[in-house]
């Protein structure tokens, strides 16, 4: 004070307070004007924010708060040296806070709260001796919280909350006290809440939440008498609660929701008889609930989701009249029947038992609970009915009760809630119709009953829920058609009808729904064709009409420009894609397989560059595949299977890098595989059977190292079987059958260590002797080599694949012994094979001898006419007893169905018998069968074995 | 296949009726909540969009036509994590194929409500603990390959009762006891068995198959 007043001493009128002012002035920015009345020409008192001293010549009291002020707090203010209140609250003042701001002696109030203030807190505010209040918090000031805080013994306030301060709380704030509030909410504090905290003896608000305290909650904390409020919230707080918190008698706040806490709930908190908020929330809390409202008569919110609670509720956890508004126990393990004290909480509001363990019947008297607004019951057990009563509960606005096992019917009461809006009861067993009472709550914006077994039509009045939004019906059993009534539900975005017994046509009032966002019909019988009028809902962008009997266009679903999904599989449309289709950039999945489409793909849709899945198989399409396809860069299936699609395939294939599956195969395209099939890296499944593909095999897809799956057969590929193909390690499936294939076996194909479903190459023209490497393979289960022209002995080898069970050596020029794991395989396996010998067939000293042989062959061929003759009686005959059996005992044929065993079995004869009795069931089916598999051809001879 | 189309003709019409609700995406929840489990480097489970009405056009997933997931191709992708008890919801299941990846903890014992399951590959991966028991329940298995894991504890005793078992192979885990003799271990080469803390076949009466564990 000396040393100020030796100033205004030696700088005359250059030192009054205003022209320091003035000086200040400068640093802000003023956009509003607000001090533009700061001139010399008036009087310092009369100026904006200002407050004088007695003899109008000393700055008493400055504020400028909420003045739309930016720029900088000036250094100079230190000079205002009789400055008591200084207030630049909420402006966009940014900078520093001025260090020199701690020569301010005088100062008892500072406010620089709500700025865009950085940096570090200055030291020299530890100087302001005099100071009471400090609120420099939702700033963007970082550091710590300077130790010599603790200096400002006077402090009644300090608020630091909204900051990115870091470290540790000083322990000097222990000093502080005459501290009523401490608020350090919303930092990066870390460390321990200080024991000394004990020492703000007058503390009545201490908010420390959003932090990354740590530590144990200090017991002293019991010692703050005074405390009103207790914010913990969301730290790292390990530990039980301390009971010593039953200390705070004045607790009318307490918070320690989302940290880390452990142990039971300490029965002391009930001697909060202040309380009124409890949020106990996201710990690890265990034990039961021992919480009485008996004492804690004030309580009006408690908060104990997300903890582990255990045990049944406390009978007294309401007391008749109890303020209660909010009670949440979600995410516990708690447990037991609706807790019937609740019913005591007649001015509960929200009710939260969702995601818990208990069981039992909802009580009758749920309706006492008169003014809940919110009842929250989804993820338990309960079981029984929907108590008639909730049509009293005339406040409800929300009903969960999902997740459950509730049985019965929907109360036509449920038409008195007038308020409801949300009203989930998916996932439970509920029967009977959906009442039409239902459609008079009006305030419905939310309906899902997916998953029960509801029955009936829906409610033809349904169109009376003007505020529907969601109507979610999958999964139930009901019936009939739509109503057209639906069409008036003009607010309705998500229609999921999915799974359902619904038949009948659209109605046309659907066109209406112009915020219609998703629409699932999926697994009904709907039929006939969709009304034009649809095309004019804009806002479409998920369809999902599979497995239904519609027909006609698809056209009207063109309209929308929002597509991103559209599946139509298994339909009766017909007609060609419309081009319009590509109007919705975004489709990333058109799915219109099963259907009889027909025409070209349009080239348009090459303008949808985000679609990732076209299925367009089992169709009758036709003509090339357009080049503007090519455009599709982010496909990743692309699935034309059973078409008429001509032409060549087209060369760029190639560039479509995502392609993961490619399915060409039953169409009559020709020309060669092309060689840019190879840069396809990421392909897993290339299937290009059944078509009229010529020419060799293209080395390149050698370098599909995922395949997974490469089917090539039924073609006319010529040429060798590529040696690149021992680089696609991860094959499991490799059939290259029925083509024109000559030269050997690769014998590289032996390190394709992963064939596991087939190796089939029948009906080729392969030669030379089958590679001793084949025997690697240790997981094939079947290979098909027959019909070839494959010479030399089998290789001992193969007699090591363990995992196979079948096998198809037949018909070409083999000779010598079988190994002797092979005896257990069919005769069917090895015929065609002159002069192969050993088990099944004849011992190999029988076989010498031309003669010998010669008889042996028209014996083979007798044996096998006879062999068929009397296998097909035998089976005949089984049959008829198997269908005794079956008839008397249908428990024998539903054990022994899950077995589908067809090859050599090696096991008890009751096992022998019914591989017997399968396989000639096979054969007969294949007589009659259309498309005879090969597969099943090879056993059919085995009932003879 | 008497029994099987003698059952599709007369039987299944009366089931399905009896359960309608059969159509649930159970099966894509518990591809899902594998996949939360999982770390995916190549990023191969990229198009598992658990929003799709089931998993049957996910890449690495096969279905049957009733859309049922029959099998399961994770191999070779340098996936890592662990298993959990989700997988057992596949309950047609015939093929999992999850070999040479870094796929560790235990094997869960839900692996055994695959009924269906015919070839179970967890080959060269870093599986550890036990080999569940109630492998025991799958009867259709007929392919187990557990080598190159770190499994312990004894072979399960149990699992001489899978009659269809066809290939066993446990080689380079960390497995004690005795060899069982009963059921199909009768005729698994001892090659199946290398490199393992194993004591030789069983002797029944003298010594417990768990002799050294």
């Amino acid at each position: 004070m000396v040393l100020c007043a030796a100033f205004s001493v030696n700088f005359g009128d250059d030192t009054t307070d205003s022209y320091w002012l003035l000086r200040t002035k400068s640093e802000f920015v003023d956009p509003v004007g607000v001090l533009d009345n700061w001139s010399p020409r008036t009087s310092l008192c009369t100026w904006y924010g200002v407050t004088c001293s007695d003899d109008q010549t000393h700055v008493m009291g400055l504020n400028l708060s909420g003045s739309g002020l930016s720029g900088a707090i000036s250094p100079e203010f230190s000079r205002l040296t009789s400055l008591q209140t200084f207030d630049l609250s909420s402006n966009f003042l940014s900078g520093l806070i001025p260090p020199e701001l701690g020569q301010l002696q005088n100062l008892r109030e500072l406010l620089l709260y709500s700025n865009s203030l950085s940096s570090n807190v200055p030291a020299e505010i530890g100087l302001l001796k005099n100071l009471q209040v400090l609120r420099i918090g939702d700033n963007m000031l970082t550091g710590q919280v300077n130790a010599n805080v603790g200096n400002l013994t006077e402090l009644r306030v300090l608020g630091l909350a909204y900051c990115q301060l870091n470290g540790s709380i000083p322990a000097e704030i222990g000093n502080l006290k005459h501290l009523q509030s401490l608020d350090l909410q919303k930092n990066s504090l870390s460390g321990l809440i200080p024991q000394e905290i004990s020492g703000c003896i007058e503390l009545q608000n201490f908010a420390a939440s959003n932090n990354r305290l740590e530590g144990r909650i200090p017991a002293s904390i019991g010692k703050l008498e005074s405390l009103q409020i207790l914010n913990l919230a969301n730290n790292s707080l390990s530990g039980s609660i301390p009971i010593e918190l039953g200390f705070l008698s004045n607790l009318k706040y307490l918070n320690l929701a989302g940290n880390r806490l452990n142990g039971e709930i300490p029965s002391e908190l009930n001697q909060l008889v202040q309380l009124e908020r409890l949020d106990l929330s996201k710990n690890s809390l265990s034990g039961t609930i021992n919480i009485v409202n008996t004492h804690l008569k004030n309580i009006e919110v408690l908060v104990l989701s997300d903890n582990s609670l255990t045990g049944s509720t406390p009978r007294d956890l309401c007391i008749p009249n109890s303020s209660l508004h909010q009670l949440f126990l979600a995410r516990n393990n708690l447990s037991g029947n609706f807790p019937l004290g609740l019913l005591n909480c007649s001015w509960l509001q929200e009710l939260d038992l969702s995601d818990n363990n208990f069981v039992g019947v909802l009580p009758s008297g749920l309706d006492k609970l008169e003014n809940l607004t919110d009842l929250l019951l989804n993820n338990n057990s309960f079981s029984g009915t929907i108590p008639l009563e909730i049509g009293n509960m005339s406040n409800l606005m929300t009903f969960y009760l999902f997740g459950n096992m509730i049985t019965g019917s929907i109360p036509v009461e449920i038409g008195k809630l007038q308020r409801l809006s949300v009203l989930y009861l998916y996932d439970n067993q509920i029967s009977g119709t959906i009442p039409r009472e239902l459609t008079n709550c009006s305030s419905l914006t939310a309906i899902d009953f997916f998953g029960n077994h509801l029955k009936g039509s829906i409610p033809a009045t349904i169109g009376k829920l003007k505020n529907l939004v969601f109507l979610l019906l999958r999964q139930n059993e009901l019936s009939g058609s739509i109503p057209p009534s639906l069409g008036y539900c003009t607010k309705l975005q998500n229609l999921v009808l999915a799974d359902n017994r619904l038949s009948g046509t659209l109605p046309p009032t659907f066109r209406f729904l112009s915020e219609l966002f998703l629409i699932t019909l999926y697994n009904n019988s709907f039929e006939g064709p969709l009304p034009e009028s649809i095309s004019l809902l804009k806002n479409l962008s998920i369809i999902n009409f599979s497995h239904n009997r519609f027909s006609g266009s698809i056209f009207p679903l063109s309209g929308s420009n929002s597509l991103s999904r559209l599946d139509l599989t298994n339909n009766s449309f017909s007609g060609p894609i419309p081009s319009e289709l590509a109007m919705s950039r975004n489709l990333t999945r058109l799915r219109l397989a099963y259907n009889f489409l027909n025409g070209p793909i349009p080239p348009e849709l090459g303008k949808l560059t985000e679609l990732n899945f076209l299925d367009l198989s089992f169709n009758n399409f036709t003509g090339e595949l357009a080049p503007e396809l090519s455009n599709c860069r982010k496909l990743g299936h692309l699935l034309l299977k059973n078409n008429r699609f001509s032409g060549t395939v087209p060369p760029w294939l190639g560039s479509l890098r995502e392609l993961g599956e490619l399915d060409l195969s039953y169409n009559i395209f020709n020309g060669t595989v092309p060689t840019e099939l190879g840069n396809c890296s990421r392909l897993l499944k290339l299937s290009l059977d059944s078509n009229y593909l010529s020419g060799d095999i293209p080395p390149e897809l050698g370098n599909l190292n995922s395949l997974n799956v490469l089917n090539l057969q039924r073609n006319n590929l010529s040429g060798s079987i590529p040696l690149t193909f021992q680089q696609c390690k991860k094959l499991y499936e490799l059939r290259l059958s029925q083509n024109l294939l000559t030269g050997s076996i690769p014998p590289g194909l032996g390190t394709l260590s992963e064939l596991q479903v087939i190796l089939d190459l029948s009906e080729n023209l392969l030669s030379g002797e089958i590679p001793w490497s084949l025997g690697n393979v240790v997981k094939l289960e079947r290979l098909n080599l027959s019909f070839n022209q494959l010479t030399g002995e089998i290789p001992q080898s193969l007699g090591k694949l363990s995992s196979l069970h079948r096998l198809n050596l037949s018909n070409n020029h083999l000779h010598g012994q079988l190994p002797p794991t092979f005896s257990g395989f069919p005769l069917s396996s090895f015929l065609g094979n002159e002069k192969l010998c050993g088990p099944p067939l004849i011992p190999c000293s029988e076989s010498k001898g031309q003669e010998r042989k010669w008889l042996s062959n028209t014996a083979v061929a007798w044996i096998i006419v006879a062999i068929v003759f009397t296998s097909t009686m035998i089976c005949l005959v089984l049959i008829y007893i198997m269908l005794r059996i079956w008839c008397t005992w249908r428990k024998i044929s539903i054990s022994s169905s899950d077995n589908e065993d067809l090859g050599n079995n090696r096991g008890e004869e009751k096992w022998d018998f019914e591989d017997e009795v399968r396989n000639c069931d096979d054969w007969n089916m294949n007589t009659m069968a259309l498309v005879p598999s090969q597969d099943k051809q090879i056993f059919a001879f085995s009932c003879s074995k | 296949m008497a029994s099987p189309s003698l059952f599709s003709f007369f039987l299944l019409p009366i089931l399905l009726s009896l359960s309608p609700t059969l159509s649930t995406n159970s099966e894509g929840n518990a591809l899902h909540s594998l996949r939360s489990r999982l770390s995916d480097p190549t990023n191969i489970l990229q198009s598992w969009d658990p929003t799709l009405v089931n998993p049957c056009t996910w890449f690495h997933v096969t279905c049957d036509s009733n859309n049922h997931v029959v099998r399961l191709d994770l191999a070779n992708s340098n996936i890592s994590g662990s298993l959990g008890p989700e997988l057992g919801e596949l309950k047609h299941l015939q093929y999992l194929e999850l070999y040479r990846n870094n796929f560790g903890g235990k094997i869960p014992m839900e692996l055994g409500n695959l009924k269906n399951l015919i070839s179970m590959d967890l080959y060269a991966n870093r599986f550890e603990g036990k080999i569940p028991k109630s492998f025991a329940k799958l009867k259709s298995l007929r392919f187990l390959r557990l080598n190159d894991n770190k499994l312990t504890g004894s072979i399960p005793r149990e699992l001489t009762t899978l009659s269809n078992l066809k290939v066993f192979d446990v080689s380079n885990n960390d497995l004690c006891g005795t060899i069982p003799v009963d059921g199909p271990f009768g005729s698994f080469p001892m090659e199946s068995y290398e490199n393992n803390r194993l004591s030789g076949p069983e002797l029944k009466g003298l010594v417990p198959y768990d002799f050294g564990c």
